[in-house]
């Protein structure tokens, strides 16, 4: 059993993802803003955040939570991200080039929204288990 | 609907290769020009500094003939001038390299009003210069004072009408100073003409430096005031152009970010759907009766489809951002339709359409992802309006001489002729299209048209209701 972490404005969508992953037997936690997650990792160091990119007050909150996480926190810096983005990010509109950067947006994976949820449960899993793997 | 034998004639429309302005609803800023106007005095400076190049190699040029070919210049009554021909070369080259650093600065790092100064700069050492050039060739007994004229227009295509009268005062100055100081002894040169009698019997005249003097700026203020009034009309134009392109590209990149916001806006509340859709599906929440499993299938099955729409939204919106400009490479097009085709294969199994390919080698310079949302558009449209059990074929022609021709053939249900110049329109769908396939967003023609017009791709369409519709695609050489 992991402990997973969803930071996304839509409560909605992140109790449908809770749902299926705590069924999956994980334990899950929602934040529904980036400042609430930063106290809650802090707090609690997940083994994985899925992570909205778009928020009511920074349409990059998502960027920037990941970028705090690699840079200014030693005990954040390698938790494994799952992006979550209704933003396609093949067509990185009105994004800044540092965001959709590959090598300078340090996250794990990127899912676009709406999602398979089987497609999800399985991503998480592959990420929990490289990350098992590289610890072992 | 079946294919029929009517004898009803097909219609052809041909998409026009031109795409239509498009209309700026952005308020204009009169500062906002700015830039524009800098970059294209950044322009001149280049162009002006590029031309003094020239003026360098003809002083220099008409030095080396004085060394060179002496007695050549003699026998045609001309003194060889050899000294300060060297001597201006030198000094324009020197400036010119001045100017050509700072040019290149401001360019990188444009300063406030950086290039004006340049350009004055530029003007008033030319100025000095040909003063220098007028005095040694002789002031009054040859025409070189017609050479400040030169410098008067270009600070009339350069700098507003006030400046440029400015320029035309400095021109007149400079050779009235060059003729008063002569005319005073206070500097000396015997002139281009080895004759010394024909400079002393012109300048002896009590009136002729006078009238050349008094000629000259008569002239200078007239070509200013023809060059300046006509230069201001076609500089207002550049900067018409100017202004409406810099509008047009401000509204194209709030249109794409009004376009990201839309899309996130119905993506996010729309992912919660049919995420909970699924929930209930997955049996998440209990087991459902079999009547609640259909509506929550229908449910899904509606998401899914928008989630294409939303997809189609986000391509058209990628076609039309003025920001993107992906790289083009060769591409085989064979390939790129067999991609296209297999595609569409589900929803051709899930119809009973076949989809006949006969595909010759064929290569096209274009951006990959856009051909094939191109191709799978095309060949998509012809599948979704064929009839059950219906025949697509697909055709790729490789003609060198012409470029390749890719064909998509349907037996399907047809379009009317008037609505064909309608079809490529955003969101447009013909009335028997939607009651043959509801699910229809009217955007996978449109993308159709931006790929095509942006890859210079003609597109003609050949149908009638009942008979099917061809589409013909020739892409470009090359």
């Amino acid at each position: 059993m992991s402990y997973l972490l969803i930071v996304d404005d839509d409560e909605d969508f992140a109790t449908a993802v809770a749902t299926v992953l705590r069924a999956k037997g994980h334990e899950v936690r929602m934040e529904l803003e980036p400042s609430a997650a930063v106290r809650s990792m802090t707090e609690r160091r997940p083994d994985l955040l899925l992570l909205d990119v778009m928020f009511p007050e920074d349409s990059t909150g998502g960027f920037e939570l990941a970028r705090t996480m690699r840079w200014r926190h030693e005990n954040l810096k390698t938790v494994p991200i799952l992006m979550l983005t209704a933003v396609n990010t093949r067509f990185p509109l009105g994004f800044s080039e540092k965001d959709i950067d590959d090598d300078w947006m340090p996250v794990t994976e990127f899912l676009e929204k709406p999602v398979d949820l089987d497609v999800l449960a399985e991503r998480v899993e592959t990420i929990l288990a490289g990350r098992q793997g590289r610890r072992g | 609907m079946s294919a029929s034998t009517d004898p009803t004639p097909r219609f052809v429309y041909e998409l026009p290769l031109a795409e239509p302005a498009p209309s700026s609803s952005a308020s204009a800023d009169p500062d906002a020009a700015a830039p524009w106007r800098e970059a294209l005095l950044i322009g001149n400076v280049l162009w002006f500094v590029r031309l003094r190049w020239a003026a360098i190699a003809s002083l220099a040029s008409f030095g080396l003939v004085g060394i060179a070919f002496p007695d050549l210049l003699h026998s045609l009554g001309l003194r060889p001038q050899v000294d300060w021909p060297f001597l201006a070369a030198a000094l324009l080259l020197l400036a010119n390299l001045g100017f050509l650093g700072h040019a290149r600065l401001i360019v990188r790092n444009p300063l406030r009003r950086g290039a004006i100064w340049n350009l004055w700069t530029q003007i008033v050492a030319d100025l000095l210069v040909l003063t220098m050039v007028v005095h040694f060739l002789g002031s009054l007994e040859t025409p070189t004072a017609f050479l400040y004229l030169a410098h008067v227009v270009l600070a009339c295509i350069f700098f507003s009408r006030r400046q440029s009268l400015i320029v035309a005062a400095i021109a007149g100055g400079l050779y009235a100073t060059c003729v008063g100081m002569e005319r005073l002894h206070i500097i000396q040169t015997p002139g281009i003409y080895l004759d010394p009698l024909l400079r002393r019997t012109l300048t002896d005249q009590p009136a002729f430096p006078w009238v050349t003097l008094l000629s000259a700026l008569g002239i200078y203020f007239v070509v200013w005031f023809l060059a300046s009034h006509l230069s201001e009309l076609v500089r207002g134009q550049e900067l018409e152009l100017a202004e409406a392109n810099r509008r047009l590209t401000v509204a194209q990149r709030e249109k794409t970010r009004h376009m990201l916001r839309t899309t996130h806006e119905l993506k996010a509340p729309f992912a919660a759907i049919a995420a909970n859709a699924q929930l209930l599906l997955k049996g998440h929440c209990g087991i459902l009766s079999e009547q609640a499993t259909q509506v929550v299938a229908r449910i899904a099955a509606r998401c899914r489809r928008l989630a294409v729409e939303i997809q189609e939204m986000l391509q058209l919106a990628n076609l039309q951002s003025a920001e993107e400009h992906p790289t083009p490479t060769r591409l085989d097009v064979t390939e790129m339709v067999r991609w296209a085709v297999a595609r569409v294969g589900a929803v051709a199994q899930e119809r009973r359409v076949i989809v006949e390919e006969a595909l010759s080698p064929a290569t096209i310079v274009a951006v990959e992802d856009h051909i094939k949302m191109l191709l799978t558009n095309i060949i998509a449209n012809a599948v979704v309006y064929s009839t059950e059990g219906g025949i697509v074929r697909v055709r790729c022609e490789g003609t060198p001489a012409d470029g390749p021709v890719v064909t998509v053939e349907d037996e399907g249900i047809g379009i009317p002729a008037e609505k064909l110049p309608r079809i490529f329109d955003d969101y447009y769908r013909t009335e028997e299209a939607v009651r043959h396939n509801k699910d229809s967003t009217g955007l996978g023609l449109a993308i159709v048209r931006h790929v095509a017009t942006s890859h210079r791709i003609r597109v003609r369409v050949e149908s009638a209701p009942g008979r099917g519709t061809a589409v013909t695609l020739r892409f470009p050489t090359g």
